[in-house]
């Protein structure tokens, strides 16, 4: 028994301490995380728009523009939804950026940015729709605009339903760019697949990586729990 | 006051308002009965442009607001306070803010001149002490009468009440109807649309009864309710009365 925990934590510390090989999965580490903040930050600026796009489609009488973008809406978010991440990468990096010197990471931004967009924009379409059509009424009755209604009354209930899902949409996206390595960005993945080829052993690496998005998405669930429950103020009774 | 010619309304192949003329006097009370589907909820909701009539004008103090702009017809819903069946508070928002929010967004008063204004209202329905609470906290019939005050907060010209007491409690519909009955008394220009044959009969200078999207009867409550001409209304009356 002695000997097999013995022959454990020499081979994580073969794959963590040996050579400073830690390095390599902090900077790897920081790669996910600036990859995963900008492209949510992508998602979420492109979600939006596409949201209210969607929304004011619905809800405002019929007008040529609206009509166009949300056609153009519609088959974004299917074309974008319908196809897997992975593909999407290798279309955008390998074809789309392939005369252009992007960095790879720029290119990952990308790439996960529009690909979380279309379920962002739906996530927030869906929060927002979900806000009984009375809270309109009532804001327009008293003579508020559109505009105002949305930002004042509708918008900040909508928040409530739409961030569990965003939170969850976060989560997928961090994890979702473990694939990125696959256009040579050195991410924390990547940086375990380096160690394994170099010690052939593979499973330490892998499971110090797991071991990190778990943490990552340990915390950002916290995050949001105090966030919802802040909101929640007003459900008291 | 306000003027209806010639108002339809359809929603699809549905015609649910049909040729209504109307004239509403400044401080009359006229409250609108009838079985469900005859148009006088829609009715009622065409008149602040809740609903936008298929064809046919809706004239208020001398404009005709089925021609205004969008940024008029929102200055003329300031003046049409509305009270909904289900109140439509904002769940968000502290009862203080839900009476501030329009008053104070629409720069009509300052945030201290409206917190003062809402305080007189609180006091005045007896709910002072739920200024700082949430809708969640109140009952039915607090969050009605909630909802009339903040209406009251924008000073209207008219209040339309769609069915007020229909989603109460038995023993609530009592307290929003002495709140609406101290209306009438000071003289605002109210509709109601209800089923609350009682408060017709007392508060109504008109009672106007509604089927099909048409105006079938209308008279004073004591001829209304003793002396029904129309076969409808007749069968209606002898249905709930």
């Amino acid at each position: 028994m002695g000997d097999w925990f013995m022959s454990v934590w020499k081979s994580f510390e073969q794959a963590f301490l040996e050579s400073d090989r830690y390095i390599a999965y902090l900077e790897g580490f920081k790669t996910t995380l600036i990859l995963s903040f900008f492209a949510v930050l992508l998602g979420v600026a492109i979600g939006l728009i596409m949201a209210i796009i969607k929304y004011t489609a619905n809800h405002m009488e019929k007008n040529i523009v609206i009509s166009v973008l949300n056609w153009i809406a519609n088959i974004y978010i299917a074309i974008i939804r319908g196809t897997p991440a992975y593909v999407q990468l290798l279309i955008i990096y390998f074809i789309i950026f392939a005369k252009m010197d992007t960095s790879p990471i720029v290119a990952g931004i990308v790439c996960f940015g529009i690909n979380s967009s279309a379920y962002v924009a739906e996530i927030i379409r869906a929060g927002i729709e979900a806000v009984d059509a009375g809270q309109m009424e009532a804001g327009r009755s008293l003579g508020l605009g559109w505009t105002q209604t949305m930002i004042s009354i509708i918008m900040p209930q909508a928040i409530k339903n739409i961030l569990p899902a965003l939170g969850n949409e976060f989560i997928v996206l961090i994890k979702e760019t473990a694939i990125v390595g696959t256009i040579a960005v050195r991410d924390v993945t990547k940086a375990a697949q380096n160690v394994g080829a170099i010690t052939y052993n593979y499973l330490p690496p892998l499971l110090i990586t797991a071991g990190m998005y778990l943490v990552v998405v340990i915390i950002l669930t916290k995050l949001l729990n105090v966030f919802e429950r802040r909101l929640a103020q007003s459900d008291r009774r | 006051m306000i003027d209806v010619k010639q108002l339809n309304k359809s929603f699809g192949e549905n015609h649910v308002l049909k040729d209504l003329n109307e004239h509403i006097e400044k401080g009359e009370k006229v409250v609108i009965v009838g079985p469900s589907g005859s148009g006088k909820s829609t009715f009622l909701r065409c008149l602040n442009l809740m609903e936008k009539p298929t064809s046919g004008h809706i004239v208020f103090e001398g404009k005709d607001i089925t021609e205004a702009k969008s940024k008029e017809v929102n200055q003329i819903r300031q003046k049409m306070g509305m009270v909904f069946q289900h109140f439509n508070l904002f769940p968000h928002l502290t009862i203080m803010d839900n009476i501030t929010l329009a008053p104070v967004k629409l720069k009509l008063m300052t945030k201290a001149e409206a917190d003062v204004r809402a305080m007189e209202l609180l006091k005045r329905v007896g709910l002072e002490d739920k200024a700082q609470a949430y809708p969640a906290q109140l009952s039915g019939g607090q969050k009605q009468r909630i909802a009339i005050i903040r209406s009251l907060a924008m000073n209207p010209e008219v209040m339309l009440f769609d069915e007020p007491t229909s989603a109460l409690d038995p023993e609530m519909v009592g307290e929003v109807l002495d709140l609406m009955r101290q209306l009438a008394e000071e003289g605002m220009t109210m509709i109601v649309v209800t089923h609350e044959m009682g408060f017709a009969r007392e508060v109504a200078s008109r009672v106007m009864f509604m089927a099909d999207g048409c105006v079938l009867e209308q008279n004073t409550p004591e001829e209304f309710f003793k002396n029904p001409q129309n076969e409808r209304l007749k069968d209606f009356l002898s249905k709930i009365l």
